[in-house]
């Protein structure tokens, strides 16, 4: 009778545990929708006012553009804020228990120059009068980030590196390489969360800037945003070829992905 | 019938040959590891920050005094970094700079002109070197012909303290050898790293535009008046 009681009760915590499972994913499907809606509602937006602001009879000033740019970045540090305290609850999220441990700088320094060359950017007029000023300040703070992704936080935070090596003999090869760790723990970390959201926003806030620099014709503006855009797609770049190891091919990545996804079909 | 007895029985010998027990018959099979490169590469992994800082601080400035004793060394062209043209661009294009009056319009385009003809330059320098056949790097080439632009700041330097004297022609007598002697230095510097990889019946034509290159940075620095 007592096993049976207790058989009961287990199968009556883990019905709960299923439900609350299923509640949760109930839960996270709304999000990923309402996330998917706000961001083509922004997408829409944003390609408005690119086009508005070319046409001159359209009254929409540097000012709107400056102040729909700085909502979305309102906005995105918000998700990866609220994103990062939310997964720190979760069990695995977190690699170490030790509140020292971790990299808090690293990640921090992640994000400061990157974002702060995009502040810059947009606040130039007011920050200061002078152009060159604003222009100095954006193109060091660029290659600072640019030196700080590659070199440190990558393989602080992540375990990836890329670089370029010469040889003897003078042949130049890029060598892209990650850390092996076997852990059984596939969940990212928060710190591994932070990096890609990181690496991954930011370049797109500089396309944009290139599309609204040549769209309004502000020439001035054109060496900065182009070499912003290449610093940052480079280390995006760079980052994606180390992620996908020595598998250079998509098509060979999806014929493991799929091979495996069979392969446990035929276990279950 | 003996040697076919004995042909029939090859091992009879040792029909009683045996190992005891307890001597124990391991052996190890070992795969060699690969290259033991890897673990160099590996330990600069987890390196703390500091190390990387410096490291890449030393290689800088190891470059720079690379520029003031211009000698070739193998070993220093293989490491390139960009840190020493984008430092060396930005302060030319700064002291450059102040030449209009000080409105903002002016500044900008200017400050981007000497951007664009430096990294422009040098790509299309690099572009050419490499379809004459060269054997460096893209990378390389941008790295050596933006370190040898370090004389002509040096002489922009010198040129903007003569001209708070005065600009007469003693003035300009004084900033025409710097410039010129600055000039000559920074494509000699470049060369003795550039026409090296180079076949020798080459040289003339990779010189060349490097000499034109630094010529028209020369010409900017020598006409500026604030």
């Amino acid at each position: 009778m007592n096993a049976a009681g207790q058989e009961r009760r287990a199968s009556e915590s883990e019905l709960n545990i299923s439900s609350g499972n299923v509640g949760n994913d109930h839960g996270r499907n709304w999000g990923w929708v309402l996330s998917g809606i706000i961001c083509v509602n922004i997408l829409i937006l944003g390609c408005v006012l690119v086009v508005g602001s070319a046409y001159a009879d359209i009254h929409i000033t540097t000012p709107d553009l400056q102040v729909f740019l700085i909502i979305i970045i309102l906005l995105t540090s918000i998700w990866m804020v609220y994103y990062s305290v939310f997964t720190a609850r979760e069990e695995n999220a977190v690699n170490y228990k030790d509140a020292h441990a971790g990299h808090p700088l690293a990640s921090f320094f992640h994000l400061f120059f990157r974002t702060s060359a995009i502040l810059v950017y947009l606040l130039c007029d007011i920050l200061s009068s002078r152009f060159v000023v604003c222009m100095v300040i954006i193109i060091l703070l660029l290659s600072c980030d640019f030196w700080t992704v590659k070199n440190v936080s990558g393989r602080l935070l992540v375990g990836l590196r890329w670089w370029n090596q010469v040889d003897v003999d003078g042949k130049s090869h890029w060598v892209f390489e990650s850390k092996k760790v076997n852990s059984k723990n596939t969940t990212p970390s928060a710190e591994s969360r932070v990096f890609w959201l990181g690496l991954i926003v930011c370049p797109i806030f500089w396309i944009l800037f290139v599309l609204s620099t040549i769209f309004s014709f502000n020439i001035k503006w054109l060496v900065v945003v182009v070499m912003g855009l290449v610093l940052q797609w480079a280390n995006l770049y760079g980052y994606i070829r180390c992620k996908l190891g020595g598998k250079s091919n998509l098509r060979n990545i999806a014929k493991n992905y799929l091979g495996v996804q069979i392969f446990k079909q035929d276990l279950i | 019938m003996a040697a076919a007895e004995e042909a029939s029985r090859p091992f009879a010998g040792l029909s009683d040959v045996s190992i005891s027990e307890d001597i124990p018959v391991e052996g190890d099979i070992s795969v060699p590891v690969g290259p033991s490169r890897r673990d160099d590469e590996f330990s600069t992994l987890d390196e703390p920050v500091k190390d990387t800082i410096m490291r890449d601080l030393r290689a800088v400035g190891n470059k720079f005094i690379h520029v003031l004793y211009p000698k070739r060394s193998s070993a220093l062209l293989r490491d390139w970094d960009l840190w020493g043209p984008l430092l060396l661009c930005v302060t030319l294009a700064l002291l450059l700079q102040g030449g209009a009056a000080d409105s903002e319009d002016q500044g900008g385009p200017q400050f981007a002109e000497v951007f664009v003809i430096v990294w422009f330059g040098s790509i299309i320098i690099t572009l050419n070197s490499k379809l004459l056949g060269g054997t460096i790097s893209f990378f390389q080439s941008l790295c050596v012909l933006g370190y040898c632009i370090m004389p002509l700041t040096v002489a922009m330097v010198v040129c903007r303290i003569v001209l708070l004297g005065g600009s007469g022609a003693v003035s300009f007598a004084v900033r025409l050898t710097v410039v010129m002697a600055s000039f000559g230095w920074s494509t000699f510097a470049s060369t003795a790293f550039l026409a090296d990889s180079q076949p020798p019946n080459r040289k003339a034509l990779v010189v060349y535009p490097v000499f034109l290159f630094y010529f028209v940075i020369a010409w900017m620095i020598l006409t500026f008046s604030p």
